[in-house]
């Protein structure tokens, strides 16, 4: 996803562009997630700025590409189960309204209007009417055409082996397909990024966290908003005051998620662990999501599962991406590391990273994505 | 409101010739009828929105309203036969061919079929309407329901909504997700890596049955376009669970 966005704002500038493709479009993460472009849940500060900015970026590239990445700004949900979850939804959507963005708290009554036959347990909600939700198989596959159109090529099951640094500058990549020459290589690795930095010694510290996300039968518009539990975000941002209350969702990362798609299937998540490249779904991460969902929704224990998938996410050990450039090689730029928010925030970061890599310079600043915020 | 007409009246009348029955329900700018009526028994009147106010007194069964409603609500009935059958007259706008001595099925206003009829005579009031007028004899108990009719195609076990199609390019492919061969081809050409990645973004395979009943036609159609072994393609991720399965089952409820 980063790669086909970061070629295709890069092409728009009339760069000459090669993605190289270990496998296929939207093969790792991209292809194994949900599409939440969720603002609410990001942390305060840059994280959220980055998100804001790359939200409004959502409406155009919809009208700008051929494919219909069945972008929809239906509004986000985060849902409190008990009284101390809403005080800390309640308190962070204050910190969200002054940093400007638009969120409400619910009452419980409130909330049955925009979630009709949500769980009697439910003590409140927050609402932010700028999330909205995309398709990410499709917002890939037509950015990549889109670019493709422009110029880009795009190799295909082509693994990157080597980089060749000379005199402190980046000049080829040794691929199985062969040699490319180019003094401007970008890393949009994902969870290979850590592999790549090695070619060019550096450490790029990114590991793959594991997200298990169930999917059922496709049926009739049955939720109308992208909707997750508190304890998502406190997975997410480590809020000490969202955690999962039992020892197993806690060690699953556990938090709730729901999301109908396009197609009408509903995307149950997820959770957040470290399994190293394993990619497999879990007996007991399925067994726990279905579980967390029907507290949340009741009625959707009628539904069919026909799926579970696990996407590995390019997770560095703040959760915030890693943007920009390395000390002593030039010509080398990282676009990585966005953990679960690659979707989300796509768009800017392939604004950003063209900016830098044509200009040098970024209309944002990036420096709290720096590489060295970890040193 | 309009008035169209008591039908008992209308049924009485009709023992004596051919006369109309409007079932105009929509309240719509809409008076092709009152126009085309020389006996003047329906009126619309001043606002064009009105249902039609019929008077079956005055009606001749000349069947120009039939032809002239563009809402095909207008028929008539004939009891004349006093045969405990009953003749009816309706709009035919189909693009089957019908004529006089078919078999046809007779249609409700849901199109679904009552029975056989026999068509007795096929007009049409001018030669640019587009409206044929079909003549059909039905059992007297559906003369009041029959709306339509449609040509039955004579073969054994006729089933009549289900053709089958007639080209294999128009076999659906992956049923779930109602995709036919043809697109499925398409999209095989679309220049994929894997069978994965063109799964992803065609949809073929991500329905209800996961693939179980379409996979191997798309590794077909893949490996055609792609110029590669079926094997080279590869197969899709197996995940659990192995069929639909309730999610209150998977959270615990009922073991």
């Amino acid at each position: 996803m980063i790669g086909a966005a970061t070629a295709y704002y890069l092409c728009k500038e009339g760069a000459e562009v090669m993605i190289v493709e270990a496998e296929d479009l939207a093969s790792g993460a991209s292809g194994a997630c949900d599409g939440f472009i969720s603002l609410q849940t990001k942390q305060l500060g840059s994280h959220l700025d980055l998100a804001r900015e790359s939200a409004q970026l959502f409406p155009a590239i919809a009208e700008d590409l051929e494919v219909d990445i069945e972008y929809n700004r239906c509004g986000g949900l985060m849902l409190a189960r008990n009284a101390e979850q809403l005080k800390e939804i309640r308190a962070r959507a204050k910190k969200l309204k002054a940093a400007g963005l638009q969120v409400e708290v619910l009452t419980p009554s409130d909330l049955k209007e925009r979630l009709p036959d949500v769980s009697k347990d439910i003590k409140g909600a927050s609402y932010c009417e700028d999330d909205a939700q995309v398709n990410p198989y499709k917002l890939t596959l037509g950015m990549a055409q889109k670019a493709q159109e422009m110029g880009v090529t795009i190799l295909k099951g082509c693994k990157v082996e080597n980089i060749v640094v000379t005199n402190n500058r980046v000049r080829e990549v040794n691929t199985t397909a062969g040699s490319i020459h180019s003094r401007r290589v970008i890393c949009a690795a994902g969870t290979g990024s850590n592999q790549i930095g090695k070619m060019i010694i550096v450490d790029i510290p990114i590991m793959p966290q594991r997200g298990q996300i169930l999917v059922t039968e496709a049926r009739e518009r049955l939720l109308d908003a992208i909707v997750s539990g508190a304890e998502y975000l406190g997975t997410k941002a480590n809020i000490a005051g969202l955690m999962p209350a039992d020892e197993e969702a806690s060690k699953l990362g556990l938090g709730f998620t729901a999301e109908q798609t396009a197609s009408g299937n509903i995307l149950l998540g997820s959770t957040r662990e470290f399994a190293g490249f394993d990619d497999g779904t879990t007996p007991e991460a399925i067994n726990a999501i279905a579980k967390n969902a029907i507290g949340f929704l009741p009625w959707i224990k009628d539904l069919d599962v026909i799926r579970s998938f696990a996407g590995l996410r390019p997770y560095s050990p703040d959760g915030l991406p890693i943007l920009g450039t390395v000390k002593g090689v030039k010509g080398f730029f990282m676009a990585t590391g966005h953990a679960g928010d690659g979707i989300c925030l796509a768009a800017i970061t392939g604004r950003l990273i063209s900016e830098l890599v044509l200009d040098g310079e970024t209309s944002m600043d990036i420096e709290p994505f720096s590489l060295y915020r970890f040193k | 409101m309009g008035e169209s007409g008591d039908i008992d009246e209308i049924w009485r009348r009709a023992e004596g010739g051919a006369v109309a029955i409007l079932d105009c329900r929509e309240e719509i700018p809409c008076d092709p009828c009152e126009a085309v009526c020389a006996r003047g028994a329906i009126v619309v009147g001043k606002n064009v929105c009105d249902l039609p106010r019929y008077d079956p007194g005055l009606c001749n069964g000349c069947g120009r309203c039939v032809a002239i409603c563009p809402g095909m609500a207008i028929y008539l009935l004939d009891r004349s036969s006093r045969d405990g059958g009953a003749r009816l007259t309706l709009p035919y706008e189909m693009k089957e061919e019908i004529k006089a001595g078919d078999e046809v099925w007779a249609l409700d206003e849901d199109g679904s079929p009552l029975g056989k009829g026999k068509v007795v005579k096929t007009a049409k009031m001018n030669k640019r309407d587009h409206s044929l007028l079909v003549t059909v004899d039905v059992p007297e108990e559906w003369a009041l329901k029959v709306r339509g009719v449609r040509i039955r195609v004579m073969s054994i076990g006729e089933p009549l909504e289900v053709r089958g199609c007639q080209r294999e390019e128009d076999h659906l492919l992956c049923r779930c997700e109602e995709i036919s061969r043809s697109q499925a081809r398409e999209y095989a050409a679309m220049g994929f890596n894997s069978l994965r990645a063109l799964r992803r973004f065609s949809r073929v395979g991500l329905g209800y049955c996961q693939g179980r009943f379409c996979q191997a036609m798309l590794v077909d159609e893949f490996s055609t376009a792609a110029f590669r072994d079926r094997e080279g393609v590869g197969v899709f991720k197996v995940r659990p669970p192995v069929r639909p399965v309730k999610l209150g089952r998977l959270g615990g409820e009922n073991g």
